[in-house]
């Protein structure tokens, strides 16, 4: 054990990037490094998130605190959030987080003055600071884009008024889901596919395209030309088995070698919009870099053994 | 000649019948299974009509246009007994619009007022009456017209209501919910539903064995001036009679031949000559000879002997006898007797004893009293009738006493008007009284029930549904008998088989099926006259000896024997054709016993009955161009039924009827077809996906659970002012849904969410059915909830004029800090937080409140003394005020009323469930990124120990998992009617797992998932997908109690008991044998003293009694031996030392014997 590196040099091939959705494979690594980069990206990741809503007039049939949550869960952009300090240890302002360097103030102000319903959305969140304001999803998803497509926050009827103060503070994924800049983050073991080619060979047409069709998502297809059974695309393989097991019934058992490959993944990233996909990913490398820094720093320090506790004596070899 | 001509029809007819079985066989491998009409369609079309709750409607209904007016019209004339042509005369009764009359001005209700302000929604009832007025020469007869006598509770949406027949918009301006079914009465402020009440039929001959295993016919009888029971029981081989009014039971043969049966063979005849029935009859009458009994009058002084000596009994007021008039009014009084001719009431008993014999020779003619044919159902309109006609004979008695005293006197004032005085007050009250305590004591029928109305459950909408459809037991609880507890078959398709408690009223406590309609009262005497025109030969013209001629049957309409019919199934058929063509009412009943040779014909209310469709020789009379004219809205249900299409049936009919389940399974005999299976179950079993998949009693769990489920309550939930109110933040609608939940409205009004759910174990903290929750879907709002509370504060004067103030809040000072949320008014303001202990009304009240009057405004702020209210919630929370309403109450108090929120997120012990009965509680929260995942991202809300599943059997709930997650996939909401596979209710297992396999999925519903702490992938596949999760209304912080030190109770000084006294907990017996077994004397020692009741007494040596001791010369004192020498200081339990001085105090004295410790 002792001594023994096991630095690795994991490489990054990106398939695709927008805005809110990236698409990369993360090869020679393991697991571990894997997980560790879809968890930061999850709870670690700092955005802007509304934390305090003070309400001045509220009149709608949504309550006080059903107002707040919803507030809170709306995605703010974000791209200042790194560099943001957190409330609680912001010195400009004693940690009561209203200062420009830890918090951004918004203001809502809707009456419905008319007998049609009057729809509340994020989009009347009004920002005192331009580069942290609700996540405008119109343009980027195409559709509807003339009308103002905000989250909705609440409906006004006539008569009815919502009047409030919001303060927007930086936060992280793990103390609440709001600050998550992260909607979908996942990853799979890239499968290896092996065809046994001549015991294919030995099956009918028909026997192949059935064989095929076991398999709930397009793995396999069979080229019209040669009707060979050719892979078509190994990832939209959700080792269900269900190829394997097909191949047994049928007689032909390792018709199909299929192998997940331990070092590589294709990670999937979707953000909420509060930053870009690609930037959540860059933010959550950096972030698990200060974290093995924090452990590092502290390694022979003695309040190490009280902030890391075992961890820092294990990591000291003891 | 007559004969011959059937028997020619008949062959005919069979020759055509076999005609048309071959025809069918036939065709059959032509046009294979013909497309059986869809006749879903109908059940909305039915609901629509019939709402949720009609039973109680109807039967309100009833009561009030047909009902009040015969009581009104059986008691109407008060007659001056002192002058009996002074009288007054109703001549008409009617129930008024809901209003309320305050100072004078009469100002219309509408139920929501009615709930916020505390008040009953009642309707004025009015007379017309016709009276004498006038002094004592000159009398003239004067009529009035809407003279009030009372304030009649009116039940919501019923025929008086303002809600009748109102549409969504008038309803939501009114401030109610649409979807609210109404059923229930407004009083005081709260909703109070009267339960149905289940019983025995009434005025029917039921055979049954007593305790001592005798067989016994009994009748209760039920007319509108008597009720009574007669029971003729066999003992010992002889047949007698009991009946209450008599000391002793009776020789049968005594009563006959005091009915004027004077001859034994008559009798004989008219039980029938067989001499099986003989020889069971000469016991009976050689009992009667040997008593000397050969004629009336001998019968007659015998039966005077055993009447009971009542205490005002006057022998005056009767010429022919008491036996004669028992006999008359009270034995069987359900056969009339007109003109003193006792033979209908002779031919009844032969009837009864008939099928008594009957009963003896051939055990299987014993009724079962289980039967659900053999009960009737009592509704509120029957209830609220019984009660109204004692108080209206009460008031009528009233007004008559005190009338009588006035025109008693000598010298009364010329103008009397008899109209003044008719009392309005003991109606209005007896009504409101009886319906806010339910207990209905009503003293001329004997009777005295208790918990007849309850508050509605507010606690989910499918709760309050439920609460109306619930059928009180007539047998207590307490009863350890599996009889009435049996699922009953004729129960099919009436009443629920699923819905029950568990416990003590299982099964005793039911509920109505989804279609069951409850019927009502039917005018009786066109039907008989029908009966006679079709060919009944009457009663008064057939001999004994007719009456059981051999295919003749009796025909018995409402328990009473009209006569007999040659023909009875061409009788029954003629009935039935008329009931189909709506000539007589749809839900006349007519039943062709074939065992007991009767024909039953029953128009009473309190039937349970239901719609099926008609079949003609198994082909059904609804073709697929009705279904279409209805889906086209030309054609409604009232037509179905009025072409003769659809038929209603009650439980005796039912036996008479071959009904299929589908229109596939009919044969040629098959006379009806069943609408839908599912509607078989009530509301609350019709929650449940595929419950025909569960392990039976999982179903009757959700049953019970679904109706603590938080969500929505009603459209105007917000608008209420419940005493306890839980509302879910985001409701959803399921996503495997089921007709039923459509129809009653579960989509709009739901409780609960949908739940992506991984079966799989993790972390250990989801052992014995905990679930393993998602932070960050709590965080999104999953499961998230709001509490509301009610407060109130009434402002009270006093008999002194005095009354309560409320002042503006102190600013500075002491109490300021637990007043900032006040306003300054002095009433906490809405929207202010509230924290426990805070002020929410400054109250003050007046230190003197009684003697003479004082003057309220003059009186010095010294005359006061602050009564504030503290707000006691959940320890360390915020709570907010939602809402404060004022009202003024019925004594014209200022009434406050505060509506404090509290929203709340799911935490470790929360109870959640599933619709399948599979409760749990969440066992511990984590991080999303630690939750598992599947490569498509999907992260579970909740992880579900898979040892939920085998013991429990509940296949529905993976079913609803597959059926979820497809539906999910697809966008289409699948559905999981019970039994509705082959009609297409439900989404076969086979058909969503294409769906699934179509979007990529394992058709098992397994996904391939990853671990989220290591990030490597789980040795299974994990079954994961959507299920509908409900939140229970259980939640730990309405639960979770401990104490340091805090109040004791004044006697013993131990600590209280029980969380809402912050109360200790208690070290029982059988921990106390815990800790004696293991030898932890010292423990036991602090529980049971050191911690609980430590006091220290002095205890004097020699005389072993306690002294006392004396703080001045600081020495104990023995008060007996009266010096302080021999005082030792022990500690004893306080509630030791209280036995002691309580044994002393009974003369037995307690002495300690002290030894060195």
């Amino acid at each position: 054990m002792e001594g023994v590196s096991y630095q690795r040099f994991p490489k990054i091939k990106i398939r695709e990037v927008k805005d809110d959705y990236a698409k990369f494979e993360l090869r020679e690594t393991d697991a571990s490094m894997a997980n560790a980069l879809r968890r930061v990206m999850i709870a670690e990741v700092p955005t802007v998130a509304i934390d305090l809503v003070e309400i001045e007039v509220n009149s709608s049939v949504l309550n006080d605190e059903f107002i707040a949550h919803r507030l809170g869960l709306i995605p703010l952009t974000s791209e200042r959030a790194m560099a943001m300090r957190f409330s609680r240890d912001c010195d400009a302002c004693d940690g009561d987080g209203q200062c420009e360097f830890c918090s951004v103030e918004f203001h809502l102000r809707a009456k419905c003055m008319t007998d049609e319903t009057l729809d509340v959305t994020s989009k009347d969140l009004i920002s005192s600071d331009h580069t942290v304001v609700p996540v405008d999803f119109s343009d980027s998803s195409g559709y509807d884009s003339a009308d103002k497509k905000g989250i909705i926050i609440v409906k006004l009827r006539r008569g009815q008024e919502l009047r409030l103060r919001a303060i927007a503070r930086k936060g992280i994924g793990k103390d609440h889901a709001k600050w998550s800049p992260a909607a979908t983050v996942t990853f799979m073991y890239e499968p290896e596919i092996h065809i046994n080619e001549d015991l294919m060979e030995s099956l009918t047409l028909e026997e192949k395209t059935s064989w095929v069709e076991s398999s709930p998502t397009k793995v396999f297809d069979i080229d019209a030309s040669s009707q060979q059974v050719v892979v078509a695309d190994a990832e939209a393989y959700t080792y269900d088995d269900e190829v394997l097991k097909k191949a047994e019934a049928m007689g032909k058992p390792g018709l199909v070698e299929i192998y997940a490959k331990e070092d590589s993944f294709i990670f999937t990233v979707e953000s909420t919009g509060a930053i870009k996909a690609s930037q959540l990913v860059l933010n959550a490398i950096d972030v698990l870099k200060q974290k093995l820094d924090a452990v590092r720093l502290s390694e022979d320090t003695v309040e190490a053994d009280d902030q890391f506790g075992e961890l820092g004596a294990h990591m000291r070899g003891g | 000649m007559r004969f011959k001509e059937e028997s020619v029809e008949e062959k005919l007819d069979h020759i055509k019948r076999k005609q048309e079985e071959m025809s069918i066989h036939k065709h059959f491998p032509a046009d294979p299974v013909k497309q059986a009409v869809d006749k879903f369609p109908l059940l909305p079309e039915f609901l629509k009509v019939r709402g949720l709750v009609k039973q109680h409607l109807d039967s309100f209904n009833y009561f009030v246009k047909t009902d009040i007016k015969k009581i009104v019209r059986a008691n109407d004339r008060i007659v001056s007994s002192v002058d009996p042509s002074i009288y007054l005369r109703f001549k008409d009764v009617r129930i008024g619009e809901p209003s309320i009359t305050v100072d004078g001005i009469s100002e219309k209700l509408n139920p929501h007022t009615c709930r916020l302000s505390d008040m009953t929604y009642a309707a004025p009832i009015l007379v017309n009456i016709e009276y004498i007025t006038g002094s004592h020469v000159q009398k003239t007869r004067v009529e009035k017209n809407d003279v009030v006598i009372g304030r009649m509770p009116i039940m919501l949406r019923s025929c008086c209501c303002v809600l009748y027949k109102k549409d969504e918009a008038e309803l939501a301006r009114l401030g109610e919910c649409p979807l609210d079914p109404g059923g229930y009465f407004v009083v005081k402020g709260t909703e109070k539903v009267i339960l149905i009440q289940e019983q025995l039929s009434k005025n029917r001959i039921i055979i049954d064995t007593d305790k001592k295993g005798n067989i016994n016919a009994s009748v209760t009888s039920s007319t509108e001036s008597t009720k009574s029971k007669t029971v003729i029981v066999m003992e010992k081989e002889k047949i007698w009679l009991q009946l209450n009014q008599f000391t002793s039971k009776i020789p049968i043969m005594i009563v006959m031949k005091a009915m004027g049966m004077e001859s034994d063979q008559e009798v004989v005849q008219m039980v029938g000559r067989n001499p099986r029935y003989s020889a069971l009859l000469l016991p009976s009458m050689e009992e009667c000879a040997s008593h000397g009994i050969y004629t009336q009058q001998q019968a007659l002084e015998f039966l005077e002997r055993k009447v009971k000596k009542l205490p005002f009994y006057n022998p005056s007021l009767e010429k022919e006898g008491r036996g004669m008039a028992i006999l008359r009014d009270t034995f069987i009084a359900n056969v009339p007797v007109r003109q003193n001719n006792f033979r209908p009431k002779c031919l009844y008993v032969a009837v009864m004893l008939r099928r008594m014999m009957d009963a003896i020779l051939n055990k299987d003619a014993m009724d079962d009293k289980d039967y659900v044919g053999n009960k009737r159902l009592e509704l509120s309109g029957q209830l609220i009738s019984l009660l109204f006609e004692d108080l209206f004979k009460t008031m009528i008695s009233e007004v008559k006493k005190t009338i009588d005293a006035i025109l008693a006197k000598p010298s009364r004032s010329s103008r009397f008007d008899f109209s003044q005085f008719i009392v309005r007050d003991s109606i209005t009250v007896g009504l409101e009284r009886t319906l806010s305590t339910g207990n209905w004591d009503v003293k001329r029928f004997r009777m005295h029930r208790k918990g007849m109305s309850q508050v509605v459950a507010r606690l989910s909408y499918i709760g309050s549904l439920g609460h109306m459809t619930k059928i009180s037991p007539q047998f207590e609880k307490s009863r350890k008998v599996s009889g009435p507890r049996a699922l009953q078959p004729s129960q099919w398709g009436m009443l629920c088989p699923c819905d029950t408690p568990e416990g003590e009223a299982c099964g005793l406590v039911k509920n109505l099926a989804l279609m069951t309609h409850v019927t009502t009262d039917e005018e009786e005497s066109p039907l008989i006259s029908l009966c006679y025109s079709l060919g009944v030969e009457d009663l008064e013209l057939l001999s004994g000896e007719e009456l059981h001629t051999p295919n003749s049957f009796l025909i018995i309409f409402n328990g009473l024997i009209l006569g007999k019919h040659r023909r009875p199934q061409r009788f029954a058929n003629a009935l039935r054709k008329l009931r189909r063509a709506g000539k007589i009412g749809e839900f006349v009943s007519v039943f062709v016993n074939e065992k007991q040779h009767c024909v039953y014909i029953a128009s009473d209310g309190g039937r349970v009955c239901r719609p099926v469709v008609i079949a003609d020789k198994g082909k059904s009379r609804i073709k697929e161009h009705h279904m279409k004219e209805l889906i086209d809205g030309v054609r409604t249900f009232d037509d179905f039924l009025r072409d003769g299409l659809i038929e209603y049936l009650d439980v005796n009919e039912e036996n008479n009827a071959l009904i299929a389940l589908y229109e596939a399974d009919a044969k040629p005999e098959t006379t009806h077809i069943e609408i839908e299976p599912f509607t078989i179950l009530g509301v609350c079993a019709g929650l449940i996906p595929f419950p025909h998949h569960n392990q039976s009693p999982r179903n009757t769990y959700q049953c019970a659970m679904g109706k603590q489920a938080m969500g929505n309550i009603a459209y105007n939930q917000l608008c209420r002012m419940d005493s306890l109110l839980y509302l879910l933040v985001y409701p959803q609608r399921p996503l495997l849904t089921t007709r039923t939940i459509e129809l009653v409205g579960y989509d709009k009004l739901g409780a609960g969410q949908n739940a992506t759910v991984a079966v799989m174990s993790y972390s250990g903290y989801d052992i014995e059915d905990a679930i393993v929750m998602n932070k960050s879907s709590l965080d999104r709002g999953f499961g998230r909830c709001i509490v509301m509370k009610k407060f109130s504060a009434v402002n009270q004067r006093y008999e002194n004029n005095a009354s309560d103030r409320i002042v503006r809040p102190l600013k500075v000072g002491h109490d300021a800090e637990r007043m900032q949320i006040l306003d300054d008014d002095g009433l906490a303001a809405p929207g202010e937080i509230i924290k426990p202990n805070d002020i929410y009304i400054n109250k003050e009240s007046p230190i003197i409140t009684k003697g003479p009057l004082i003057s309220p405004v003059g009186l010095p702020d010294s005359a006061y003394k602050p009564s504030r209210q503290t707000f006691k919630g959940p320890e360390g929370e915020a709570s907010v005020v939602d809402r404060v309403a004022l009202c003024s109450d019925k004594n014209s108090n200022l009434c406050i009323k505060f509506l404090i929120r509290h929203t709340r997120r799911p935490e470790v012990g929360d109870k959640f469930s599933s619709r399948h009965g599979q409760k749990g509680v969440c066992g511990t929260i984590i991080q999303q990124e630690d939750f598992p995942f599947s490569e498509r991202g999907i992260c579970p809300d909740l992880i579900m120990n898979p040892h939920g599943f085998p013991s429990r059997m509940t296949v529905g709930k993976m079913i609803e998992l597959l059926g979820g997650k497809a539906g999910v996939s697809c966008g289409r909401f699948h559905y999981g009617s019970a039994f509705g596979e082959p009609s297409g209710h439900a989404d076969k297992v086979e058909t969503i797992s294409k769906t699934l396999v179509k979007h990529g999925f394992s058709y098992s519903g397994k996904d391939f998932i990853y671990s989220g702490i290591t990030g490597c992938p789980l040795q299974a596949y994990i079954f994961m997908g959507p299920i509908y999760y409900q939140k229970l209304k259980h939640m730990v912080l309405d639960k979770m109690h401990a104490r340091g030190s805090g109040p004791r109770v004044m006697l013993t000084r131990q600590p209280t008991e029980g969380r809402a006294r912050n109360g200790g907990l208690r070290v029982g017996e059988m921990e106390r044998d815990c800790l004696i077994a293991y030898g932890a004397s010292m423990l036991i020692f602090e529980r049971l003293m050191v911690s609980s009741d430590p006091f220290e007494v002095q205890v004097c040596r020699v005389c072993g009694l306690l002294g006392y001791y004396n703080h001045k010369l600081k020495i104990g004192i023995c008060s007996t031996c009266k010096n302080g020498d021999n005082i030792s200081t022990m500690k004893l339990p306080y509630a030791c030392k209280l036995l002691f001085q309580e044994l002393q105090a009974m003369n037995v004295v307690p002495r300690l014997k002290l030894t060195e410790a």
